[in-house]
């Protein structure tokens, strides 16, 4: 009997909502969300806290307008990173990540099938058009215009960085470890020569000089002189001891040294001293060239290019995309750079691959909304099950028992209300740690307070009733005719606070978590617009901003409209005059 | 829903999770098997790695997921706990209770000198409280800090302290992050002129000196994101109190950008002997109220500074006796000590305070905003502090570095946080930004015509300290290893977008003269982390957990 | 005594008596729970012996108790003590950040409940009609999306995007005010203010909006509504006059209550437009461990809930006569 009671003061609600239209849109998209929730792994078309990365065969080109030079992005030479380039009397070739080899004629850019795997670091183009190319695993080969590859034998499999031709049949190698290899193409017999410095930093780049010794730079700022007459390696004192990238000698003598931390280092001709110069941006720049009459160029990490004019002053050049750009290559009449390593595909407005667009660390924002859909509905229903659970309860027992107990329970619900919200939610995390229980206890502990004054007050007028007297003189308990007589009498107003806290609730946890005091590394729609306004993108990155808003706003109405019929039922006045 | 969703919402409900074997164990069901290999090797401890809150530091707190996924490759228990600042100060600190913490240091311009960032390896500090809480204990490290203390040879001094950076890295103690640039910038159309300073950004002492107003305004703008805790120089413990005071006091010495002390109000400095150092001041000083600046007031605030036990300065205080008129234009120190620091860093950092006004505050520590005296003889005359809001100070012309000076004044606006500091920025309503701007305003900064953005490199650090005295980083290999699978890099690529540099020693490279290039780095390598791990006798069991 | 004023000294005791329970529960809360205030000292190189001497000069090295007894006896004076932070008096910091809080607060509490209740009104009396039906919808959407991202979308559009408005702060610095309501007469002040509180208004309009209209529905069902229609007097003057005139109760009860609740401002509010008001000093005062402030904060703004909740009974006593003295 009294589960059917139950039931049925459970029906009219139910009836109540399939008979509002604005109640059934509201349930309709609550559904929805719910199954946005239920369903994120499925929906999401990435992992919504992983950087995503791309990786590409950038290649740039430096085109003038007038006197604005400016570095374009063209269509990139296939999808893997190309990490350096070649050119000589018509034939350019560039070297990449899985052996990847493009070869540059003046009408454009083909790939050659080569027999290698490993990634390529260093290609050095001879003069009748052979190519030796090198990288990682002591791979070396040679390519020669008739299109076939020779393999060389190195005797460890240590990566080589750079590539210069002592003589047409001698090829300089250096590499990880301080390697410093002279390879004889002809014998394929490879000669290492020992280093000064014997602590096994990286070389990263080899240059021949005019006098026919060479330069050797790397690790640690650290740089080599070969000496051509005995092969012998001499340390050599430059400025600065940042890891040195790339050095490139002009036939005037004329030279330039890129490495870390936007190092650069010049040598106006073959007699000068290396001179550090103040480059206009911090970041890492990869390879340098320096023209006969000292015109340079530098290019570095997140498509840093700089120029400078002869004996003037580095100037940062506009370029098009945040490529890093890994390599110069040089031809008669134009200037390109290549790349790029992996880079993050930050703030990248809505497209096929990023519906909602990506965030300053490049994660899909799409998959975040709907991840965020989890969090929002699980406070809004856990926390709002536990707000009119306290809240009914102790409204219950308040307006029932009155005397004592009503006065404790009623004072502590105006502590409660003394409490605002932020800051005692803040206390809440210093005290424990920021977690999803403790945002659920910080929204519950401080809503309750209305609920259990509005059933109080209901609970008053209905114990004066005939049947709850009628209850009484019948012998029933306490307990009974609370639970079975009142109870059910305030149910749809229990209904109705249930609807409107989860709405609140929801609201709630959204203001913590815009605050950076919701539970780390999970996913919400405040939390997504916390770290908008963190990283200070957002007021460029509307797709960032609008979706987290607007998916809290539909949730939170689609509950109020559900509310509002309910509150139909727990108002009857209210129906009887629609 | 998938597991790993699962696993992040059970983790964060906080609900700890119980893993198979535990539970086996529990249940009285344990296997033959994996009792006998336990009695050979063990779980290792699982470990929680403390970092700030992501609106405290979202670098920070990134950087730590990048430490603890690798980690965990590696076959460790790791979870990150994002912490309040302050609670994980107090943590790290003064209960040294904590596996390992990611925190930092700010590079200023007194910790150039590399005294500092040492003695945070010194065994002597690792007491509860101390700077070296992760409690790396090295007796030639502690003999030779307190020999290059000593060395008053610059060049006997650098290769001790080289020395000291060669022994204490192979020991891995603690893993110095990355350095971080400032990344700061002015508006080129108001001022020019500004030269920045390493740790400093542009808000530098010198900043408002160097600036040349090019535009309509010559009152220079500066806003920032904090405000000072108070004005009083004998209160404030805030950088940024200090940051402005320095701007209307003047100090007996000035240090440079590259940390080289010049004559200020002293006009020469003297060593008379070993504990005793004659200032002369430059003639003809005066106070903002147009009293003179004598020997007398110098003399009367050092030794005020020292009987107040004015906390902030008692380093600089440490070896001073006390200050002796000698006439009027010339003091006298007596240290207690031969210091090498005290003519350099000391007298560069306390101020001159007038004895007229401050002789007759007994207790100075006390006192309200409204009866904080504000009179200095610095460059700039305060003006006013309205709280939350602005400050204000003007150039004093009976300086005698005014005619140097091209600015009128200085005000400094306070926001609530980097967003409104940009925009105002942005807007033409300040000039100079004074501490460094968010990721996301960087680029777009750069793409605003009349601002110049510009990187600061930075000496301060950030580091992972692991506590030494608690399983399993009490040993040397495991803390190798785990350095070798920190993937800094990544931090600088991903999370400063290359504006920055990987950690390699705790005396910075920018620090040319101290740091010492060719210590051990610690490339990212979980192949040499496994090997090394190995060595050391760890192995894996079959779920890839490391065992001992 | 009547029973009527004993009843209202019984809720002002009342009243104190949760006062006092937040004051102490803050306290114990603070001083046990929230970390060394000195701890943020130790990045600025303060030792433990100097940490040590700093928190003797804040009372911290007494015992608990003692220092709560200090504590009561000092507020019983009034007294709310000194910043940790800022070594100025409390009071002063508390009363400042409270005004500038206040005239953001009323003025857009004001506007919503001054352009809410006559729409409820209106709507009630349209009840059924499409216009209700977006009235209902205009008024909840406002109400359901928060108030920080509105105030975000705001920036965006009339700050950044237009141009119009200024996005943060209460007035244009450097301008030198030499005191509270110099600050706030000025129209550079209306500038700043008009973005932030229309935010504000929109999100509260919901509320007198909807209670407006849901007691006027009920309020057509009494009697003397009836009676006035028999009479032949016309719908609108029905409406105004008569119907909404005991509709206003409920819509000023939870005026009252709203104001209460608004000293502790809007915390998002205050990040979002950087306005210096005492919600966010108060997470800041938390964050930084600055106890007295803190505690001061806390209890000024259940002082002030707990005041205005006061008046709303009171008011139920004059207005309603079924309220009964208990």
């Amino acid at each position: 009997m009294n589960r059917s009671r139950f039931l049925k003061s459970a029906q009219e609600p139910v009836k109540a909502i399939l008979g509002d239209r604005l109640a059934l849109v509201g349930l309709f998209v609550l559904l929805s969300i719910i199954a946005m929730a239920l369903f994120a792994p499925f929906l999401s078309t990435h992992e919504p806290l992983a950087v995503n990365e791309r990786e590409e065969g950038s290649l740039f080109m430096r085109s003038v307008d007038g006197d604005q030079v400016h570095w374009l992005a063209s269509s990139p030479l296939g999808e893997v990173t190309l990490n350096a380039a070649d050119y000589r009397d018509g034939l350019g070739m560039a070297v990449g990540r899985d052996g990847v080899v493009w070869r540059y004629a003046g009408d454009g850019w083909s790939p050659l099938d080569t027999p290698i795997t490993t990634t390529l670091n260093a290609v050095n183009i001879r003069e009748d058009g052979a190519t030796l190319v090198a990288g990682a695993q002591g791979t070396v080969a040679l390519w020669s215009p008739d299109d076939t590859w020779q393999t060389f034998e190195m005797p460890e499999p240590l990566s080589v960085n750079d590539i210069a031709w002592r003589d047409d049949n001698t090829a300089l190698l250096v590499g990880g470890g301080e390697t410093v290899w002279l390879l004889n193409l002809v014998s394929g017999e490879v000669t290492s020569l020992e280093s000064p410095v014997g602590r096994g930093f990286e070389l990263n780049s080899v240059a021949l000089d005019t006098d026919g010794s060479a330069w050797l730079v790397g690790d640690r700022g650290i740089a080599l002189r070969l000496d051509p007459q005995d092969d012998s390696l001499s340390l050599e004192r430059l400025p600065g001891n940042r890891e040195l990238n790339h050095i490139h000698i002009a036939d005037s003598g004329a030279g330039l040294i890129v490495g870390e931390r936007g190092t650069l280092l010049v040598r106006e001709g073959a007699q000068a001293r290396w001179q550090s110069q103040s480059a206009p941006d911090s970041r890492a720049m990869r390879a340098g060239w320096i023209t006969d009459e000292g015109h340079a160029f530098a290019v570095g990490r997140s498509g840093i290019v700089f120029e400078r004019e002869p004996g003037g002053e580095w100037q940062l050049v506009p370029s098009d995309e945040e490529r890093h750009l890994r390599a110069l290559m040089v031809t008669e009449d134009s200037f390109f750079a290549i790349g790029s390593d992996r880079f993050v595909n930050r703030l990248a407005p809505p497209s096929g691959e990023h519906w909602f667009g990506t965030d300053h660390l490049g994660r899909d924002l799409f998959s975040q909304n709907i991840h965020g859909s989890q969090i929002a509905l699980l406070v809004g229903f856990l926390g709002a099950a536990l707000v009119v659970l306290i809240g009914a309860n102790v409204g219950l027992v308040a307006g029932y028992f009155r005397g004592r107990t009503e006065t404790v329970l009623m004072r502590t619900v105006d502590v409660m209300y003394g409490i605002p919200f932020e800051p005692f939610a803040l206390i809440l995390v210093l005290l424990f740690e920021p977690s999803l229980f403790i945002v659920i206890l910080a929204v519950s502990l401080l809503t309750w307070r209305t609920v259990a004054r509005l059933i109080r007050s209901q609970v008053l007028s209905l114990r004066e009733r005939p049947f709850v007297k009628a209850a009484r003189v019948a012998g029933a308990s306490d307990l009974r005719i609370m639970y079975l007589h009142i109870f059910p009498n305030v149910m749809p107003l229990v209904f109705l606070e249930l609807a409107i806290i989860v709405g609140v609730s929801i609201i709630a946890e959204a203001t913590l978590s815009f605050l950076g005091l919701g539970p780390p590394q999970s996913i919400s729609w405040g939390g997504i617009l916390h770290n908008a306004r963190l990283s200070g993108a957002w007021r460029d990155a509307w797709w960032w901003n609008l979706p987290p808003g607007l998916l809290i706003m539909i949730t939170v109405l689609s509950v109020f409209f559900i509310s509002r019929s309910l509150e139909l039922v727990a108002n009857p006045r209210l129906r009887a005059r629609r | 829903m998938s597991t790993a969703i699962t696993e992040r919402l059970i983790g964060a409900l906080g609900v700890p999770q119980i893993s198979g074997r535990v539970l086996a164990v529990a249940l009285g069901v344990s296997v033959f098997a994996t009792q006998a290999q336990a009695q050979e090797q063990e779980l290792l401890p699982s470990i929680t790695l403390t970092t700030t809150t992501e609106s405290y530091d979202p670098i920070r707190y990134e950087a730590a997921f990048i430490v603890a996924e690798r980690w965990r490759e590696l076959g460790l228990d790791v979870t990150v706990a994002p912490t309040e600042f302050s609670t994980a100060l107090e943590r790290f600190y003064d209960q040294q209770d904590f596996d390992a913490t990611i925190l930092g240091w700010s590079g200023r311009t007194d910790r150039l000198d590399p005294q500092f960032f040492l003695s945070t390896l010194d065994s002597r500090q690792s007491s509860p409280g101390g700077n070296n809480p992760g409690g790396y204990n090295n007796p030639e490290f502690d003999a030779l800090f307190d020999q290059q203390s000593q060395a008053f040879d610059p060049e006997e001094r650098q290769q001790l302290v080289m020395e000291m950076q060669e022994l204490y890295k192979p020991d891995a103690p603690l893993i110095v992050l990355f350095f971080r640039d400032e990344v700061v910038a002015y508006n080129h159309d108001a001022f020019e002129g500004f030269e920045p300073m390493a740790g400093e950004g542009l808000y530098s002492e010198w900043g408002p000196m160097e600036a040349v107003p090019v535009g309509e305004r010559s009152t220079l703008r500066i806003g920032g994101p904090q405000e000072p805790d108070n004005l009083n120089p004998l209160a404030s413990t805030s950088v940024w109190g200090w940051k402005w005071m320095r701007l209307y006091y003047d100090r007996l010495v000035r240090l440079s950008a590259d940390v080289e002390p010049l004559p200020w109000a002293a006009e020469k400095v003297e060593q008379v002997d070993d504990t005793t150092i004659e200032v002369t001041l430059r003639e003809g000083m005066t106070f903002h109220d147009g009293e003179p600046v004598t020997a007398s007031d110098v003399a009367f605030t050092w030794n005020y500074y020292l009987e107040q036990d004015y906390s902030y300065f008692n380093s600089y205080l440490a070896a001073l006796e006390r200050a002796e008129v000698v006439d009027e234009l010339t003091i006298h120190f007596h240290l207690k000590e031969p210091s090498a620091s005290f003519a350099s860093i000391s007298l560069s950092q306390i101020p001159i305070l007038p004895e007229h006004i401050w002789s007759e505050i007994d207790d100075a520590s006390t006192l309200s905003p409204s009866e904080t005296p504000t009179v200095g003889s610095g460059p700039f005359q305060f003006e006013r502090f309205d709280r939350g809001e602005f400050m204000a100070i003007s150039k004093f012309d009976e300086h005698f570095y005014a005619d140097n000076i091209a600015v009128d004044g200085v005000e400094f606006i306070i926001y609530a946080d980097m967003e409104g500091v940009y925009t105002g920025l942005q807007t033409g309503e300040i000039d100079v930004t004074a501490w460094r701007m968010e990721p996301g305003q960087i680029s777009l900064a750069e793409s605003q015509d009349h601002l110049t953005v510009v990187n600061v490199p930075d000496f301060g650090y950030f580091h992972l300290t692991f506590n030494l005295r608690r399983p399993p980083f009490d040993d040397r290999a495991v803390r190798r290893a785990l350095t070798m699978a920190s993937d800094r890099e990544r931090m600088v690529n991903v999370l400063l977008d290359g504006r920055g540099e990987v950690g390699s020693s705790v005396i910075a490279p920018v620090n040319t003269f101290w740091h010492d290039a060719f210590i051990e780095r610690f490339e990212f390598d979980m192949d040499a982390a496994r090997a090394e791990l190995e060595e050391a006798g760890y192995s894996w069991d079959e779920d890839g957990r490391l065992m001992r | 005594m009547s029973s009527r004023s004993s009843y209202l000294i019984r809720r002002v005791l009342h009243g104190f008596m949760a006062l006092f329970i937040i004051a102490t529960l803050l306290f114990f809360l603070f001083r046990l729970g929230l970390p060394d205030p000195t701890a943020a000292l130790i990045t600025e190189g303060l030792n433990p012996e100097e940490r040590e001497r700093i928190r003797a000069s804040f009372g911290l090295d007494r015992p608990i108790w003692e220092q709560y007894l200090i504590y009561l006896a000092n507020i019983l004076q009034g007294d709310f003590g000194y910043s940790f932070h800022y070594r100025a008096p409390v009071a002063d910091i508390i009363w400042e950040r409270l005004g500038n809080t206040m005239v953001l607060m009323l003025p857009a509490i004001v506007l919503a409940y001054a352009v809410g209740a006559p729409l409820g009104a209106w709507l009630s009396w349209r009840r059924g009609s499409k216009v209700d039906t977006s009235g209902i919808f205009v008024g909840l959407m406002f109400r359901s999306a928060p108030m920080f991202w509105t105030g975000m979308i705001a920036i965006l559009v009339f700050g950044i995007g237009l141009g119009w408005l200024p996005t943060s702060g209460m007035r244009t610095l450097p301008y030198e005010a030499s005191g509270f309501f110099d600050k706030i007469f000025t129209l550079d002040f209306l500038h700043h203010l008009i973005l932030p509180a229309l935010v504000v208004a929109l999100y509260y309009l919901g509320s007198p909006l909807l209670i407006m209209r849901n007691t006027m529905l009920e309020v057509y069902g009494e009697d003397f509504i009836e009676m006035a229609r028999a009479k032949g007097l016309p719908e609108r003057r029905i409406l105004y006059a008569h119907a909404a005139r005991n509709a206003l109760l409920p819509v000023v009860t939870q005026l009252a209550v709203t104001i209460g609740l608004a000293a502790g401002g809007q915390v998002v509010v205050e990040v979002v437009f950087s306005w210096p008001g005492l919600g966010r000093e108060i997470l800041n005062s938390v964050r930084t461990s600055d106890f007295p402030l803190a505690q001061a904060s806390f209890l000024v703004m259940a002082a002030f809930v707990v005041t205005l909740n006061l008046l709303v009974d009171i008011l139920y006593t004059m207005l309603d006569p079924r309220v009964s003295f208990k």
